[in-house]
């Protein structure tokens, strides 16, 4: 097999990423630097990737790499945008978090750009080894992360329960890509697709598809396999439940879509009744259970569980419309989640963080600036106008009802409503309750009120002018 | 450019109180006074420079393109029927501001700001022409009167005001999945003066829409938020939840229900009018024995809203101007009642019936106006009720879309608003005075100037409603000749309902001979 010329202009994010990478590594190894300054590395090395990637996205540089294994389109650069906004944000959140435990901090960005890089092999994989490595450097870095701090028996028993759960899912995941491989007779994602017709289908191959329903379903926590997720979030460093909440769940999305719409787009009668269902369920056991939770990263956790149910709805349309809805809410939903996450890590206590709703109760006139981000989130988050998660559920909506699926929308829109309770629970207690007991706030770090009003504008930005990310989520399919 | 400004004033307003709080209580409430009249005055000029020879929307401006990607644009007008909605509108935000100067005890910034912010979200729903737009301002609305039932409210407020969300919420989904639907059979746009039937499934999307509405009017049986809320709510919340956003339902009912879906409505309305007719003798009925003034008052607006929906399915231009009319009326009685009921609570703490009687001996001002507005909202000629209740009642029963039985049973809840409103008033004013109210001060001057203006516009309407009827009229018709193939009954002459006994006397045969003539 001839080796082919290597553009290397089309590898840039990549390559910034591992850059920075092996640069945090090197200068964690001097003790005399402060540790704050290899999270600034971090957040400097990912903006640059995301300033190159915005400028490989307006400027049309794309193209396939390494014997068609590697793909570079707008669809894979709208993602990298989407992992690389929540890689800053997370950091952002995160020097100040780190700073409480006195905890090693070099490992942990490490970490954070490993997955990072994961996540953007993930969705530019053109074949379904590729994808599988993307998958597990992400999660494998993640289910270190997870178990971060381990003095905290939560934090490693998240890790713990995250790692054998998740390893179970990348079995699925690959022994679906072997039915496939058996099915088809490639991992090629393009070849794959020409092999296919709808008359072609193979057991084998619904098999395998539907294995890799199951391991897309475990990483981006759809019910019925989302059990991990309130468990590992809860237990999880908040910083890093934030994390978990949003690259990675994008990253399964954006391999979920490049699979299942380019490989596998012939077995559509398959799949989308299948995905339609999930979609439904999806949003409604998060939600309804979300309201049963009192420990806020819990509800945060099944809220997020079903925002991965609006996401499969976008999925489920399957058509342009579809995708670019799912690209579009990914990414709102990641600033969003991430603002959440932010605001309870705001809210700290000298005796800890504040995660029980209760101990919300008057923030509304003793935090006004921390009330205030927690309620444009969580407004965000119930979608309501004029806020970007609006506009998200607003074109999901749109592009189902487009694709005739009439009573998902009307479930969906349903959900909407039902979710509405618990976020606005939140808000009446911050804002309509009296505190049973003082508690004492910690001080704002400056690096996390950052992160916020970047999330918060983000999401007011995208709420009153759709068109400024909705435009390139529209070009960027496929 | 004109009414852009009229919307978006009070959201300037939202601001320059975030930015100068610091300047202490007056200033705040100067402020936003200052703003409400403002946009007051500014209105105003939308009625002397609307045209009511024309029925298309105007005063807007050219469309601008907001979101290209999806077909959205910011399209704003108005006509004859939202004209009288955003002057209701911007007409009821400073009253409301000046009715709340001493009663907000906490937080008065964010109370003024949810104030201004809600009537940018009202006057938003009433004037988009995107069908996007509308909803944008039908559910950002709602994040304003959240709080202001949730924070400033009574009691319950936090239970009241969760309800009011979710009831909405729960109506809008719905609403959104039939807005979206309409969307692709309009040419992939939300633009709602390109939206010509027959649609498909409109059955399904008529119900789309109307139960949204039908939950913010609210018909029953979908009233059981309003109660809770108007109790919870302070005063001034109640006045704009009367006045206003409940006309956002019928309103709604109005623009889409009706001219979109003709068939559906026609076929609906057997369904919809036993509603509105049970919701006018269960809303007297309940508002009879409330104990509670605000209960009572509360109970009142959805009989009184019972009535507004029956004159809007009674689909002829008597019983639609009727309801327009009345969607004022109520908004100034009504409003008027709560207003009352927030002064005396002040004064006494308490809004029991058992606790008041010889109130008149004690504060005669304030049972004069009282008087007043109580036989407005009975129905009293000469007074606003009547003239609206009467072209409802008229142009329900000469149109015989439905059975005049009901009408006859509406007419029953006339009588029972005389009922259940003048013995809340004999049991309030007269009587022996008790103890603890002798020492009950009247009115201030300030609250005389926030009732004067109610009052001027009660008698305006009752003594001379042609100005209000005039400008609706050919927007109204507009509805009409959309809604019904042929509206011949119900018809007015200079915004008159022509004689009661020749309406009844042209039978359908006498009818069909004038048509035959003339042709």
């Amino acid at each position: 097999m001839p080796i082919e010329e290597i553009n290397w202009q089309l590898l840039m994010p990549e390559l910034v990423i591992a850059l920075t990478l092996l640069i945090v590594l090197v200068f964690d190894l001097f003790d005399s630097i402060s540790k704050k300054v290899l999270g600034w590395m971090t957040i400097v090395g990912a903006a640059i990737a995301l300033w190159v990637s915005i400028q490989m996205h307006l400027d049309g540089t794309v193209g396939i790499q390494f014997n068609q294994m590697f793909k570079v389109d707008n669809f894979s650069l709208f993602f990298n945008m989407i992992f690389l906004i929540s890689t800053i944000l997370v950091v952002l959140l995160s020097m100040s978090y780190l700073d409480r435990g006195d905890k090693k901090q070099g490992p942990y960005y490490l970490l954070i750009l490993l997955a990072t890089l994961g996540m953007m092999l993930m969705a530019a994989g053109n074949e379904l080894i590729i994808v599988f490595l993307g998958l597990e450097l992400m999660s494998l870095s993640l289910y270190v992360l997870a178990g971060y701090f381990r003095e905290n028996p939560a934090s490693s028993e998240a890790g713990m329960k995250y790692l054998l759960l998740g390893a179970f899912a990348s079995a699925f995941f690959l022994y679906g890509i072997a039915l496939i491989y058996g099915g088809a007779g490639t991992t090629s994602i393009p070849a794959i697709a020409e092999k296919i017709t709808a008359e072609s289908s193979s057991p084998l191959l619904l098999a395998g598809m539907f294995l890799l329903i199951v391991g897309f379903g475990f990483k981006v926590a759809i019910v019925p396999f989302h059990q991990w997720a309130p468990d590992v979030y809860e237990g999880a460093p908040t910083t890093i439940a934030a994390f978990i909440s949003a690259g990675p769940k994008a990253a399964g999305f954006a391999a979920f879509l490049r699979i299942f719409m380019e490989a596998l787009p012939n077995l559509q009668g398959e799949w989308s009744g299948v995905l339609i269902l999930l979609a439904m369920l999806t949003m409604t056991v998060g939600n309804v259970i979300a309201i049963a939770q009192t420990n806020i990263k819990r509800m945060l956790a099944y809220s997020s569980i079903a925002h991965a149910g609006y996401v499969l709805i976008g999925l489920a349309a399957a058509n342009n419309d579809g995708i670019s809805s799912a690209m579009l809410y990914l990414l709102v939903y990641c600033v969003m989640n991430i603002g959440a996450f932010g605001a309870v890590i705001l809210a700290k206590t000298e005796d800890g963080e504040s995660l029980m709703i209760s101990d919300y109760a008057g923030l509304g006139t003793r935090k006004p600036l921390l009330a205030m981000f927690m309620s444009v989130m969580l407004l965000s988050l119930a979608g309501f106008p004029p806020t970007a998660g609006f506009v998200g559920k607003f074109y999901i909506f749109k592009a189902a009802v487009g694709a005739g699926h009439i009573w998902l929308v009307i479930i969906g829109a349903l959900n909407t409503a039902i979710s509405a309770f618990y976020y606005l629970r939140v808000v009446v207690t911050m804002y309509m309750r009296e505190p049973e007991e003082e508690l004492e706030f910690s001080p704002y770090a400056s690096t996390l009120v950052i992160g916020l009003i970047i999330a918060a504008v983000g999401v007011l930005l995208i709420g009153i002018l759709p068109s400024l990310m909705l435009t390139p989520a529209q070009n960027s399919v496929f | 450019m004109l009414l852009s400004t009229v919307i978006f004033l009070p959201l300037l307003g939202v601001i320059a109180i975030a930015l100068l709080r610091g300047l202490g209580e007056s200033a705040i409430k100067g402020i936003a006074l200052a703003i409400g009249l403002i946009t007051f005055v500014i209105s105003l000029g939308l009625y002397t420079g609307f045209n009511a020879d024309t029925a298309t929307f105007q005063l807007g401006g050219t469309p601008i393109e907001w979101v290209s990607g999806l077909g959205i644009s910011y399209h704003i007008g108005i006509d004859g029927i939202s004209l009288w909605l955003v002057l209701l509108t911007t007409f009821l935000t400073p009253v409301c501001i000046l009715a709340a100067w001493n009663s907000v005890e906490k937080g008065l910034s964010g109370f003024m700001m949810s104030l201004l912010a809600l009537e940018t979200g009202m006057l938003g729903v009433f004037c988009s022409l995107d069908l996007f737009l509308f909803f944008v301002f039908w559910e950002s609305m709602l994040i304003p009167m959240y709080f202001l039932i949730g924070i400033w409210g009574g009691e319950r407020r936090i239970y009241a005001t969760v309800k009011f969300v979710l009831y909405t919420m729960a109506g809008s989904a719905l609403m959104l999945v039939g807005i979206l639907a309409l969307y692709f059979q309009n040419d992939n746009s939300f633009d709602l003066t390109t939206l010509s039937g027959p649609f498909e499934h409109s059955d399904l999307l008529f119900l789309a829409f109307f139960v949204a509405f039908a939950i913010k009017v609210p018909l029953f049986p979908f009233h059981t938020w309003l109660p809770d809320a108007h109790v919870e709510a302070p005063t001034v919340g109640s006045v704009i939840l009367a006045g206003v956003l409940l006309k956002m339902g019928t309103y709604g009912i109005i623009r889409f229900c009706l001219p979109l879906f003709p068939d559906a409505a026609e076929k609906f309305t057997p369904l919809i009018v036993p509603l509105a007719v049970i919701g006018i003798i269960y809303g007297a009925l309940v508002a009879m024995v409330q104990p509670d003034l605000k209960k009572l008052v509360a109970y009142s607006s959805v009989s009184h809203l019972g009535f507004v929906v029956l004159g809007l399915f009674s689909k002829n231009p008597a019983g639609l101007q009727g309801s327009v009319l009345q969607m004022i009326n109520h908004g100034l009685s009504t409003g008027a009642l709560f207003l009352l009921v927030g002064m005396i609570y002040e004064r006494r703490h308490s809004r029991m019936i058992v606790d008041f009687g010889g109130l008149s001996k004690r504060m005669p001002i304030f049972a004069t106006v009282f008087m007043i507005v109580t036989l407005s909202s009975i129905g009293l000629p000469g007074l606003n009720g009547f003239v609206g209740e009467y072209m409802i009642l008229f142009g329900s029963f000469v149109q015989g879309a439905f059975s005049k039985v009901y009408v006859v049973f509406a007419t029953a809840g006339v009588i029972l608003a005389a009922v259940y409103m003048l013995w809340m008033f004999q049991r309030v004013m007269f009587g022996t005075l008790d103890k603890t109210n002798e020492n009950l001060p009247d009115l201030n001057a300030r609250e005389i100037v926030v009732m004067l203006p109610l009052l001027l516009f009660i008698v305006w309407i009752g003594v001379y409603p042609k100005p209000f009827l005039n400008k609706m009229e050919k927007s109204v018709g507009l509805v009409v000749t959309k809604v019904q193939a042929t509206p011949a009954m119900g018809q007015l002459e200079n915004g008159v309902p022509v004689g009661t006994k020749l309406a009844l006397r042209e039978t359908e045969h006498e009818k069909s001979e004038k048509e035959a003539q003339t042709k």
